[in-house]
C-alpha cells in the first residue's frame, strides 16, 4: 500500500507534489492519517541501495522500508513508518550504499496533510444573494478543534473565484452574491497551526448552488404606485381649490383704477366726460378729491407793476422760456423778455428784506390772490384771513410792490405762484375752479399735485404749512427763484439753479 | 510562586473563558483548549526568543524532562486517569527544570518568558487537577535528559501540544453531551 503514491498521477498525490516543490529539504516528509511518509528523488540509471532510519527520545534507530515510484525521468524513494511517534523530535537519515546521504529532524504534528473535507453541501438561504455552505471534516480524532477551511466560489464558468476562511466552523453563508447565478463551491482544510501544522488539503469536487432570483416583490410596486397616485391626487385638489390664489401669485393681476370709477369703462367706454357728467352730483366729493390736487391755482393780479430795471440778463429770460408746467399745461411762457430781469430785481428786493413783506391776504375761501402794489415799500396786505390763509409769498419789485399770495388750506394743495412779468391785468382764481390761463401777461405757475416735478423758473413757490398757520417766507435767491418742496404732495419742485435753502419757520 | 497566585490565576483564566465563550462548545469553561492554546503560544514565543538570544542565554546544563511522544494507538488504549498520572507528573518535572535554567539566564526577555511558562504550567496543573483528579499514586515515570536549554524548550512546547492536549480533551468532564 503505498498510500497517495499507488497512483502517481491521482488528484492527492499531485497536489502534494506540488506543495512540496517549496520544500528545501532533501527529505520531504507528511503525515498523512496517523503515518508518516517521507520520500526523496533520484536520478534514473543510477543502481544504488537505499536505507531510511528514525530514532527518537534517544532510542536506538529504527529502519524504515523504503519503496520507489518510477516517473519520466526520476526515480521516487518513499518510506512510511509504521508507528509514527507524534510531539517528540524524529531524526530521519537516508543512507546510500550505506552511507548517509541525507539527514532531517522534524516533529512528526507539523506536517499534517489532510484529507478534504466531506459532504460538502451548498444550498439557498432563501435571502437574495446568498448561499448556505457546509460540509464535514476529515475523519481525525483529537483534531477536530484545530482545523481551519478555506471556501472558494464563483460563478459557473468564470475563473475569478473569491476566498473565505472559517474558522473551527463547518458551515459558512456567502454573501454578496449576484441574483439567480449558478455559483461553484469549493472546500479545503489545514491544521490551525497550534497543537498541529502541515499543508493545506486538496479541495473537494466542486458543488454547485444557484441563489435565488431577485425578489421586485410585485406587492410592494403596487404599494408604490398606489401611494403616488394618492400624491398626485391630493396635490391636484389642493391646486384646484386654491387655483385663483395660485393664479394670483403666479399671474398678478395688473392694477386698474376701475373700481374708483363705477361705470366709466364698461359704460363710457373711457369716456371721462361722459362720465363726468353723468355722475358729477354724487361723484363730486370724490371728484374734488381728485381735482383739487391737480387744479392749478388762479392768481389775480390787480395792478401793474411798471418795469423799471434792466438788469438782468438774457439769461434769465431764456431760463425763464426753458421752463414750463408741463402737467397742467397752464404756464405760459414768457413773453416779454425784457420784463424778466426786472421782476428779478424786485424779487432781489424783497429778498433783503424779508421779514417786512410777510403779509398775507385774504381770499375768499378756495380763492387766492396776488396783489402787486407799486412804489410802496410797505406791504399792503388785503383782508387777512389768518385761518384760511396758511401762507403767503411776497414778491417785491424794486419798489414796493409786493405780491402775496395765499393759498386756501385744509390740506389742500394748491398754491401757484406767479411770477415773472407782468403786463396786462388778469386775474387768477384758485384752486376748485378750472383756471385758465388769461393771456401771456402773467407768467404763472400751476402746481400739480404729487407725482409732478416741474422746473419752475424764477418763481417762487410757497409752502403750505399746517392748518391754522400763517408762514411768511421768501426764498433765497441766487438769481432765480427756488423752488421748494410741497408739502403735501411731498414734491420737490426742481430748478435747474443751485439748491436753495430756505427761510426758517 | 505561591499557590494563592496560581489560583487566582486559574479563577482569572476561568472569568476570561466565560466572558469570551464563542458560544460554540456546550462544554465546561474550564475544558475549553483556548487557554491551553494560549499556554502552547507562550511556550512556542520562549522558543522563538531562544532563537534570537545572543548572550546571556543559559549555561548548556541538562534537565531531566517527560518523555513526550505519542503513539496514537497506543495512547487510545491507556486509561484515562494513568493519562492523567502522567501528565501531571511529567509537568512538575518541567516546572523544575525551567526553574533551574531561569537561574541560569541573565537575559531579560528570556528569563520573563520562562517566568511567565512556568505559571502557566502551574495554573495547567490546577485545572486538570480540577477535571481529573488523580487519586492514583503517581507511577514511575519515564523522562529523558536533555542537555541544552533550547531542548528543553522544545520539550516543554511539545508536551503541552500532545499529551496534555490529548488529557484535556478526552477528560470524561470535559466530553460533549451530544457527541
Amino acid at each position: 500500500y503505498h498510500g497517495i503514491f499507488s497512483l502517481p498521477l491521482a488528484f492527492g498525490g499531485y497536489h502534494l507534489a506540488q506543495l512540496l516543490q517549496d520544500e528545501t529539504e532533501h527529505i520531504k516528509c507528511f503525515v498523512e492519517g496517523k503515518d508518516l511518509t517521507c520520500f526523496w528523488e533520484e536520478r534514473n540509471n543510477l543502481h544504488h541501495q537505499y536505507t531510511f532510519t528514525y530514532s527518537y527520545e534517544n532510542k536506538n534507530k529504527m529502519a524504515c522500508a523504503v519503496s520507489s515510484l518510477l516517473a519520466s525521468n526520476k526515480t521516487i524513494f518513499f518510506c512510511k513508518l509504521p508507528k509514527t511517534p507524534f510531539f517528540t523530535t524524529l531524526d530521519v537519515q537516508v543512507l546510500r550504499d550505506g552511507r548517509m546521504l541525507y539527514t532531517r529532524s522534524l516533529n512528526a504534528e507539523n506536517f499534517l496533510f489532510l484529507d478534504p473535507p466531506r459532504n460538502l453541501t451548498v444550498m439557498s438561504s432563501g435571502k437574495e444573494g446568498q448561499l448556505n455552505v457546509s460540509w464535514l471534516p476529515p475523519p481525525l480524532k483529537y483534531m477536530d478543534d484545530s482545523m481551519i477551511y478555506e471556501v472558494r466560489y464563483a460563478v459557473e464558468g468564470s475563473n475569478m473565484g473569491k476566498v473565505e476562511v472559517v474558522k473551527v466552523s463547518t458551515m459558512l453563508v456567502l454573501l454578496g452574491l449576484q441574483s439567480d447565478t449558478r455559483y461553484k463551491v469549493w472546500v479545503r482544510v489545514k491544521p490551525d497551526g497550534v497543537a498541529y501544522k502541515g499543508y493545506w488539503s486538496a479541495w473537494t469536487e466542486p458543488v454547485f448552488g444557484v441563489t435565488p432570483p431577485s425578489d421586485v416583490d410585485p406587492l410592494i410596486v403596487l404599494l408604490v404606485l398606489f401611494i403616488g397616485l394618492i400624491l398626485c391626487l391630493l396635490s391636484l385638489t389642493v391646486i384646484l381649490s386654491h387655483h385663483k390664489f395660485l393664479l394670483k401669485k403666479l399671474w398678478p393681476d395688473i392694477p386698474t383704477p376701475e373700481h374708483k370709477f363705477p361705470g366709466l369703462f364698461t359704460v363710457y367706454k373711457g369716456d371721462f366726460k361722459e362720465w363726468m357728467s353723468q355722475n358729477n352730483g354724487s361723484m363730486w366729493g370724490r371728484s374734488v378729491h381728485v381735482y383739487t390736487e391737480e387744479l392749478p391755482s388762479l392768481l389775480e393780479v390787480l395792478s401793474e407793476v411798471s418795469r423799471t430795471s434792466h438788469d438782468t440778463s438774457q439769461r434769465e429770460e431764456e431760463e425763464e422760456k426753458e421752463s414750463e408746467s408741463s402737467d397742467s399745461g397752464l404756464t405760459d411762457r414768457w413773453r416779454d423778455p425784457p420784463h424778466a430781469h426786472w421782476l428779478m430785481e424786485q424779487l432781489r428786493a424783497l429778498q433783503e428784506n424779508p421779514e417786512s413783506r410777510c403779509q398775507s391776504s385774504l381770499l375768499q375761501s378756495h380763492d387766492t390772490y396776488v396783489t402787486l402794489n407799486q412804489g410802496d415799500n410797505e406791504q399792503q396786505v388785503d383782508d387777512v384771513f389768518e385761518e384760511t390763509l396758511p401762507l403767503q409769498t411776497l414778491f417785491t419789485t424794486t419798489g414796493t410792490s409786493s405780491l402775496s399770495t395765499s393759498h386756501s388750506d385744509l390740506g389742500s394743495l394748491q398754491q401757484s405762484s406767479g411770477s415773472g412779468r407782468l403786463s396786462s391785468q388778469s386775474s387768477f382764481e384758485y384752486p376748485n375752479h378750472t383756471w385758465a390761463p388769461k393771456g401771456p401777461g402773467y407768467a404763472y405757475m400751476a402746481v400739480a399735485d404729487s407725482g409732478v416735478s416741474m422746473d419752475y423758473r424764477p418763481m417762487s413757490s410757497s409752502r403750505i404749512a399746517e392748518l391754522g398757520r400763517h408762514r411768511m417766507y421768501t426764498n433765497d435767491y441766487k438769481n432765480e427763484i427756488c423752488p421748494h418742496k410741497w408739502p403735501l404732495s411731498g414734491q420737490y419742485i426742481k430748478s435747474g439753479s443751485e439748491s436753495c435753502t430756505g427761510p426758517v419757520w | 510562586i505561591s499557590g494563592s497566585t496560581v489560583i487566582v490565576k486559574v479563577f482569572a483564566i476561568t472569568v476570561f473563558i466565560c466572558l469570551f465563550r464563542s458560544g460554540v462548545s456546550p462544554l465546561r469553561p474550564i475544558c475549553d483548549l483556548r487557554v491551553l492554546e494560549h499556554f502552547i503560544r507562550e511556550a512556542q514565543d520562549s522558543e522563538v526568543i531562544m532563537r534570537g538570544c545572543r548572550g546571556g542565554c543559559g549555561a548548556m546544563k541538562s534537565y531531566f524532562v517527560p518523555l513526550t511522544s505519542v503513539d496514537f494507538a497506543f495512547w487510545e488504549h491507556i486509561d484515562v486517569h494513568e493519562q492523567a498520572v502522567e501528565v501531571q507528573t511529567g509537568l512538575s518535572l518541567l516546572v523544575q527544570a525551567l526553574s533551574t535554567a531561569m537561574k541560569a539566564v541573565s537575559n531579560s526577555r528570556l528569563a520573563s518568558a520562562l517566568d511567565n511558562n512556568i505559571s502557566n504550567i502551574h495554573s495547567l496543573s490546577q485545572i486538570l487537577s480540577t477535571v481529573l483528579p488523580d487519586d492514583s499514586a503517581p507511577a514511575s515515570t519515564q523522562s529523558q535528559e536533555v542537555s541544552s536549554l533550547p531542548e528543553l524548550l522544545q520539550v516543554q512546547s511539545s508536551f503541552l501540544r500532545g499529551k496534555v492536549r490529548l488529557l484535556l480533551s478526552a477528560a470524561p468532564a470535559c466530553q460533549r453531551q451530544n457527541s
